[in-house]
């Protein structure tokens, strides 16, 4: 543990923003022993705060959209491999105006949830200009993760799967079809991505490097039973 | 109107009201504060009167609602004109809608939506109109922007004829209507009313419109948007935000704050608010302007940065964005904001949380730096800390199942609601509606005629000190001196000699309740 701790608190930034805060709030918060920042991105009403609910209390938001006003910050303890996995998860708005703001936090986040609305060919358009602005943005490393959301709306679907593993695929990204209603693969895409974040910052020089693409694989569940292939 | 029999009591000229009022026992019965007591006419010079802060305000200082409209004026009368024409343009607006409305199916996705062709549209009692100086629909409140978009062109239509002419459109008064345009470049504003409310009044719910829209994307962005591409749809950067103008506009018709320029507090043992601002004021970074304490609509208390000054319009707006949004009902909120009457220039940074997710407490921490969020992440945790270390956090929770006092209190038999402004700390005072006016009918109804009242008082040309208006439901007085504004709601049954002495009466409460109801000592850090 000491070693892991030391090498970490090298990385910290002058100003108290750490990247890895360790053991501070502690007190007031969970316990926790380490800590990443995963930020939720994608066009307005795609679902970010709707999987960031689920993930977070177990419900679904339903009823009338209610849009995020800037950045919402939320916290949540999971459990990676017997540690406690303090992920500071920022939920962002999807409005234009509210770009600039965005920008700033990109490059504190070492994870991406980018989500587009499998019932809206523009969310799943504009993908690629969202990566074009994580790539300008954030840090070189960072994990992304692409998901592609509302998969229990099957009837309204206009993006289909393969489209969305092409894109994933061409960016080398890891992908799934999530559901924020149903709760189909959103526990899954934090852990993975908790899982990544975890093994990089606590990896033995001869241990094995950790496949993200291979445990979502191993992990995800199909989109519906009616998923047209 | 016409049910009602107006007694108008003095008329003073333009000039400000120098009150000569006859009564002189409102010396305060709190003998801490002798030092208030000393003024010769308490409570009717500024500064003395009942809830006026013992040092200095926490507000930018200003004249009410006058300063809120002056500079519209100014423009206008620096072009010397004034354009009222007589016009049918209910008959204009509707052939228009009508005609879009036809080729225009594609909008049954939105809430808002409702046909702009149909009479329940027409009959709407205000309408509120923004757009764009290139004629394009920015905002509606209701139906939808696409329905309006030849409305609003003959809307723009008729501002550059006028404006042609090296005139300024400012208002147009047709059958039972009024129609008042606010230009505010790059922006048009259009009321269209059916109450009875004065052109002035309409033009300050336009500014408020106004306003909130610069808040969200600054006057430099605005202005920069427009000179690069005249008709841009600006409805692209405002997406996502409508819901903030129409309960913004829900509050015009509702909320006494907006009305007198003032904010109300959260009624609160001056112990237990001294010990909550010092809370805050102990938290402070280096960007940090405000900190401010809500509870719900009331405020709680209000830290500044030294010589800052907070106006009421903008707090009217972060309440507004506060009370619009359960999005930071959890976690925490950082949001860009711009202060237009603090400067329309740049956005502050505000940090919106809720002490606990269960209560109404909501701290506002503004900041001018865009990458403070774990700074003022941090001042929330220190004063979470120190405050829950203090029994006056439980004072104030406490506080917060009786956020209302009962009029009932004040100990007048006939004196059913007021409103008390103290005009000096910019706060105001007023009871829960008593039973007669439980339903959102009658307390629009009352608010209806304290908007009356108030456009009385503060007309352009004559404005009244005192104003007595006997109804068949209530009658009403109101009154107004350099220090406070006050309107009084009294039962039909109560006469106005009643209503003259109920004055001092609750002026002496107040008095003797100003330590609970308002700020006293506002903090800077």
């Amino acid at each position: 543990m000491s070693t892991r701790k030391a090498s970490l608190t090298d990385k910290q930034t002058k100003n108290g923003t750490s990247k890895y805060v360790l053991e501070r709030c502690a007190s007031i918060n969970e316990y926790y022993d380490i800590a990443f920042k995963v930020m939720l991105l994608g066009d307005s009403a795609v679902g970010k705060t709707c999987i960031l609910v689920r993930f977070k209390d177990g419900a679904f938001l339903g009823g009338n959209f209610i849009a995020t006003v800037g950045i919402d910050f939320r916290n949540k303890v999971v459990d990676v491999d017997n540690l406690k996995v303090k992920l500071q998860i920022w939920d962002t708005a999807g409005q234009e105006r509210f770009r600039s703001v965005t920008h700033a936090y990109y490059r504190d986040a070492q994870a991406l949830l980018l989500l587009y609305d499998i019932t809206s060919k523009q969310s799943f358009d504009n993908i690629r200009a969202w990566l074009t602005e994580i790539h300008e943005y954030a840090q070189k490393d960072v994990v992304i993760m692409l998901l592609g959301n509302k998969s229990d709306m099957a009837a309204e679907r206009v993006v289909k799967t393969e489209e969305g593993q092409r894109l994933a695929k061409d960016y080398g990204v890891p992908f799934m079809e999530t559901s924020a209603k149903t709760g189909v693969n959103v526990e899954l895409a934090f852990l993975a991505v908790a899982k990544e974040l975890k093994h990089r910052a606590t990896q033995q020089p001869n241990e094995p490097k950790f496949q993200i693409h291979d445990y979502i694989e191993s992990q995800k569940q199909k989109s519906g039973c009616c998923s047209t292939v | 109107m016409s049910q009602s029999s107006l007694v108008a009591m003095e008329s003073v000229g333009a000039q400000r009201a120098t009150a000569t009022w006859e009564n002189g026992s409102l010396a305060p019965l709190d003998h801490l504060r002798s030092e208030r007591a000393d003024s010769p006419t308490p409570g009717l010079v500024e500064g003395t009167e009942p809830g006026a802060g013992q040092q200095s305000a926490m507000f930018v200082h200003s004249q009410s609602f006058e300063d809120l409209t002056a500079d519209a004026e100014d423009k206008t009368e620096s072009k010397n004109s004034e354009e009222e024409c007589e016009g049918k343009l209910d008959e204009l607006v509707e052939e228009e809608a009508i005609e879009e409305q036809c080729n225009n199916m594609s909008l049954e996705s939105r809430s808002r939506e409702e046909d702009v062709s149909s009479e329940a549209w027409r009959s709407h009692k205000k309408h509120v109109f923004v757009l764009s100086e290139a004629g394009k629909p920015i905002y509606t409140r209701y139906g939808t922007e696409e329905a309006l978009s030849s409305t609003m062109g003959v809307m723009m239509a008729l501002v550059s004829f006028v404006e042609a002419k090296k005139n300024i459109i400012r208002s147009i008064h047709a059958d039972g209507c009024k129609v008042v345009f606010l230009t505010r470049s790059p922006l048009v504003l259009v009321g269209v009313s059916r109450t009875w409310q004065s052109d002035k009044e309409l033009l300050r719910e336009l500014q408020y419109i106004y306003y909130q829209i610069v808040s969200l994307l600054t006057l430099t962005q605005l202005n920069h948007i427009f000179q690069h591409k005249q008709n841009y749809d600006l409805r692209r950067l405002l997406a996502g935000s409508e819901y903030l103008t129409d309960n913004l506009l829900h509050r015009l018709d509702r909320d006494p704050g907006l009305l007198l320029s003032a904010v109300t507090c959260l009624p609160l043992p001056s112990s237990a608010r001294d010990v909550v601002s010092s809370s805050l004021q102990a938290a402070k970074s280096k960007n940090l302007v405000f900190s401010i304490l809500l509870a719900g609509d009331r405020l709680v208390t209000l830290v500044r940065k030294k010589d800052q000054f907070l106006h009421h319009i903008d707090l009217h707006l972060v309440f507004n964005l506060v009370g619009s949004s359960s999005s930071f009902r959890e976690g925490e909120g950082w949001t860009p904001i711009c202060l237009p009457k603090f400067n329309t220039a740049g956005f502050f940074h505000a940090h919106i949380s809720y002490l606990e997710p269960t209560s109404e407490l909501c701290l506002i921490l503004i900041s001018t730096d865009r990458e403070d969020f774990f700074n003022m992440s941090d001042c929330k945790q220190r004063i979470l800390e120190r405050l829950s270390k203090r029994s006056a956090y439980q004072t104030m929770k406490e506080a917060l199942q009786c956020p209302s006092y009962s009029v009932v209190q004040v100990g007048i038999p006939e004196l059913r609601h007021f409103l008390y402004k103290s005009k000096s700390s910019g706060l105001y005072t007023s009871p829960q509606f008593p039973e007669v006016y439980q339903s959102d009918q009658e307390q629009e109804r009352l608010m209806g005629l304290y908007q009356d009242l108030h456009s009385f008082l503060h007309h352009p040309s004559r404005p009244l000190r005192s104003f007595y208006r006997c109804g068949e439901t209530e009658n009403l007085l109101a009154q107004v001196t350099s220090g406070f504004e006050l309107y009084l709601c009294f039962s039909p049954l109560g006469t106005k000699a009643l209503a003259d002495s109920a004055v001092i009466k609750l002026l002496k409460w107040i008095r003797k309740e100003e330590d609970r109801l308002f700020i006293l000592n506002p903090l800077t850090y």
